[in-house]
């Protein structure tokens, strides 16, 4: 799927006679000229990584703000050539750090903001808002417009128009523009926000833009652990929709764990377990810690404790609803060429020991489709029934993840992830304490 | 989290033993927008029966949005407080399981007396909408279902096109029960009628065999896997029998079914659509349009296996008395509303040939029956057989294989193919391979007019039927018609023993071409 571009050359306007100029674009007497009835997407766009790999030369311009595959590779080199652990997943902030452009001045082209992913543009967005802050703190502040139809695939399908505004500058710049920006998002249409950044860089401009009325898309794989997991918490605990994209990608193992206690007659299995070791790449935990945090409260079990027992493994203890004791291990696997994603799953086990019957003890293992887990097929296991399945791969961009998220038009939490979370979040405070 | 959801979530944790806890929440089932849904006929059996437990099974799982409402509507004098009671009343089993959440629902049902006749009462009905608009939210949009006498389908669609309620294409749906017109010229004329009052698009022609899950796997049989496509043609099968058989009786529709028949009532619908769905060639994307088109090609390829003599290919029964001496079973002709001389049918069998490349010469065989042996619907494609018989069979004749395709009940499919039975020679037998809803999924599939009545909402036309299906289907099966209304002695009625497999003549119709009825 390729971007699509506006078909319009946005226009640079000062950001005080923005409103106005969208204002004339749309007239609200000629219902035919009323732009989209959709909703509205305001992107924190900082696109860090891509600006210094072009400015070190190692990815070509323009600036265009997607997830493509040519800077997903040129990440990749750098974790060879900075000698980074080969765990390293491209997008780690470590990456990103470790590159130091020479002329943060010089002209490059900067597509942000207008270079929108044609599964978002298929949704038809009333307004797309990109705040495209330049590695050079002290630019100034451009403001561009421009009138957005996209173009469907699906010939017959009514397209309906939008626009996109971009405010492009240094970080103190665009702070002073947040206030136009408030001003253009449409009160009338369901609002999301996508933060698009790590979760620990311009911690009070993501509270301001993240007010209770919005629907916020962040990453908690990116940035550190320990806050992600805090400000998770601590968002859906309020009365505001949050969508998780490291959640979303969590989905396949939900759905294959849940699909292995399907029939019914595996279902009993589900209260005698007595072990769960989770294997994740590298060494960000959050994403196994959600997944610890699912499984415990779908399972109605409690944390007794959380033990640090050394830097790669995560150990707790749960107790079940008849007192038995569960004990979690979340492990930090070194991997050769980890998805770009940070701390992916790689492998999950259950063991289920049944008191009354020990020949019902079973085993179960889910690996994913692309990483051995034979760590996780290791010992003992012999004299257990043993129920294995292998958990595809999600190859979607987050472009599409998210074009998937405003797709289902969810103004709520997930459920879900409004109980997974506190519950990861306590088994990491514990740790970290 | 809202408060039905945190119920759903006690009530699964209470009963652990049928629900699996991880599977709760997972499906991420598509969001209806805001909307009123009015009921013509809300007064009547398939409202209380099947519409308003739809919709509250739907609420439950959260699938309906809080800008929502439920319009009943009918000539009756009730109030909207009648109207929920009468629901109530109805509902008592299931709201027993879930009293908080009905209590939510049922803000939800309002009612206005409105006979579609009146030009009085479309005015009123129109005031009141926009009151609902008001107070639950429902931005104009609407879906209007016509669960009334077929006879209004034609005058409904044009009272609410008068109205000025199905202006906005994008904000307004109809949906209209079975049947659709009583032949082929019916049909063509109520889908002019209709079409003059609303696009194609906002016309949604509902067949509940469509909502059920097995027939929708029927799709994703075929065409998620790599192993079906290649043998489901002539090549590799040699027939396929598509049945739908019931234990009961006419019960208390025997007003309707005396005009209508197990052709009219069961066949030029519910079967059809198997058969279409069975036979169709693979879209070239999930998209609704392709599926319809796909559908409609296959039906309009589609022809009896006599055309000139359909006596030949097509058997017409009726079901006499029967069961046992302690519980004995009325004849169709005893059954109160019936004429003591009817020549409705309530059992029909029929042999039907498809005109394409991947279907030449390969018999559909189709039965429908009231009063049968089994309560059942399934498909069966029968495979060639081996092109040499190496192998002595156990059962004294070698099987071919089959794939039975099961809609209901226990629903599922099976695979039966030859294997070596145990012992010193070389003899095969059949085994059975079994995948089961039951087995593998351990919770009941929902309801066909739950998913039907949730994509009417959503405006998903994919499990509904297009104009020209409906009047293929019934171009199909004119031949038929035509000599049950003008020379019904050439279609001859057979009686059958109530709770056996249907007349003899049936099984004749199969044995001239060496093969026999599945007996499930």
């Amino acid at each position: 799927m390729s971007p699509q571009l506006t078909l319009q050359t946005p226009i640079q306007l000062p950001p005080s006679e923005i409103p106005s100029y969208l204002e004339q674009l749309w007239s609200k007497d000629q219902p035919s000229n009323s732009g989209a009835n959709t909703f509205s997407l305001l992107i924190w766009q900082p696109s860090w990584l891509e600006q210094k790999l072009i400015r070190t030369g190692r990815l070509k311009s323009p600036i265009e703000g997607n997830q493509r595959n040519e800077l997903i590779e040129a990440a990749r080199k750098v974790v060879l050539e900075k000698d980074l652990p080969h765990s390293t997943p491209p997008l780690e902030s470590i990456v990103c750090n470790s590159l130091i452009p020479q002329n943060e001045n010089k002209s490059i082209t900067d597509l942000r903001g207008q270079h929108v992913h044609r599964a978002i543009s298929a949704l038809q967005p009333r307004r797309l808002i990109t705040l495209a802050p330049t590695l050079n703190g002290k630019n100034k502040l451009e403001t561009l417009v421009a009138a957005y139809c996209p173009l469907l695939e699906e010939s017959g399908s009514d397209s309906a128009c939008g626009d996109v505004v971009v405010f492009r500058g240094g970080m103190d710049s665009i702070k002073e523009g947040l206030d136009i920006v408030e001003n253009l998002i449409p009160e009338e249409l369901p609002s999301w926000i996508w933060w698009n950044g790590y979760l620990d860089e311009a911690k009070p401009m993501l509270n301001k833009l993240a007010s209770s009325g919005r629907r916020l898309i962040l990453d908690s794989a990116l940035g550190d652990p320990y806050y992600c997991l805090e400000l998770l918490k601590s968002k859906t605990c309020k009365d505001q929709a949050i969508n998780d994209l490291n959640w979303l990608r969590l989905r396949s193992w939900r759905e294959s764990l849940a699909m292995v206690f399907d029939p019914p007659k595996r279902r009993e299995i589900l209260q005698n377990i007595v072990n769960i070791d989770i294997d994740f790449e590298g060494e960000n935990p959050v994403q196994g810690l959600l997944l610890a945090g699912w499984i415990a409260d779908r399972l109605n079990w409690k944390i007794v404790e959380s033990i640090p027992s050394d830097e790669e493994i995560i150990e707790a203890k749960f107790k079940r609803d008849d007192d038995y004791i569960v004990h979690l291990k979340l492990i930090s696997l070194p991997v050769g060429r980890p998805s770009i994603h940070p701390g992916q799953i790689v492998g999950i086990r259950l063991i289920c020991k049944s008191n009354e019957r020990s020949n019902n003890d079973v085993c179960v293992i889910l690996g994913a489709e692309s990483t051995e887990c034979m760590r996780l097929e290791a010992g003992g296991m012999a004299s257990m029934e043993l129920i294995e399945e292998v958990v595809p791969n999600q190859f979607t961009s987050v472009e599409m993840d998210v074009a998937r998220l405003l797709k289902s038009c969810r103004g709520s939490t997930s459920p879900l992830l409004s109980k997974a979370a506190p519950l990861a979040y306590e088994l990491f405070k514990l740790v970290k304490k | 989290m809202s408060w039905s959801y945190k119920n759903h979530l006690r009530t699964s944790s209470m009963s652990k033993a049928i629900t699996n806890p991880l599977r709760i929440g997972l499906r991420q089932e598509r969001v209806i927008s805001p909307q009123c849904l009015v009921i013509f006929g809300a007064s009547g059996d398939l409202t209380h029966r099947k519409l308003v437990p739809a919709l509250f099974e739907l609420f439950k799982q959260r699938r309906l949005p809080s800008e929502f409402a439920i319009l009943g509507c009918a000539r009756r004098p009730w109030s909207d407080e009648d109207f929920r009671q009468k629901m109530q009343n109805s509902l008592k089993e299931v709201i027993q399981e879930d009293p908080t959440t009905w209590e939510h629902f049922v803000q939800c049902l309002f009612y206005e007396p409105v006979d579609l006749q009146k030009q009085e009462d479309l005015v009123s009905l129109s005031k009141r909408l926009e009151e609902i608009d008001k107070i639950r939210a429902t931005h104009n949009n609407r879906t209007f279902y016509l669960s009334v006498s077929p006879k209004f389908y034609a005058g409904g669609c044009k009272a609410l096109s008068n109205a000025g309620l199905l202006k906005d294409p994008k904000r307004s749906r109809v949906v209209i029960e079975k049947p659709f017109g009583r032949d082929f010229r019916s049909a063509q004329n109520l889908n002019q009628i209709v079409q003059n009052c609303a696009k194609e698009s906002q016309i949604f022609r509902i067949d509940h065999y469509l909502g059920k899950e097995t027939v929708q796997n029927i799709l994703v049989l075929r065409f998620a896997n790599t192993i079906f496509e290649p043998i489901w043609n002539r090549n590799f099968i040699s027939s396929v029998q598509i049945t739908a058989a019931e234990t009961v009786g006419v019960e208390d529709r025997a007003g309707y079914y005396e005009s209508s028949g197990a052709l009219r009532d069961m066949v030029q619908n519910h079967l059809t659509q198997m058969l279409a769905i069975t036979a169709m060639e693979p879209p070239g994307h999930f998209d609704p349009e392709a599926i319809r088109n796909e559908k409609a090609k296959v039906l309009k390829s589609s022809r009896l296996a006599n055309e000139i003599e359909p006596w030949k290919c097509c058997i017409r029964g009726q079901y006499a008395g029967g069961g046992s001496q302690s519980h004995p079973l009325i004849g169709y002709r005893e059954e109160p509303g019936v004429s003591p001389n009817s020549s409705t049918e309530t059992y029909v069998a029929m042999k039907v040939f498809i005109e394409n490349w991947r279907w030449q010469g390969v018999p559909f065989y189709i039965r429908t029956g009231k009063r049968l042996a089994k309560r059942l619907s399934e498909v069966v494609l029968t495979f060639r057989e081996a092109p040499v018989h190496l192998f002595d069979t156990a059962g004294g004749t070698p099987t071919s294989n089959q794939l039975i395709l099961r809609i209901q009940p226990n629903e599922g499919a099976i695979f039966k193919f030859e294997v070596k039975s145990p012992g010193s020679g070389m003899k095969s037998r059949p085994v059975e391979m079994n995948f089961s809803y039951d087995q593998s999924f351990g919770e009941p599939s929902d309801e066909g007019y739950v998913r039907l009545l949730a994509d009417a909402m959503l405006g998903d036309p994919t499990l509904f039927t297009r104009s020209d299906e409906v009047e293929a289907a019934w171009k199909l099966y004119t031949p038929l018609l035509q000599i049950i209304e003008n020379n019904p002695r050439d279609l001859p009625i057979y009686p059958y023993e109530s709770r056996t497999w249907g007349p003899e003549a049936a099984d004749a119709l199969l044995a001239k071409d060496h093969l026999l009825w599945r007996r499930p």
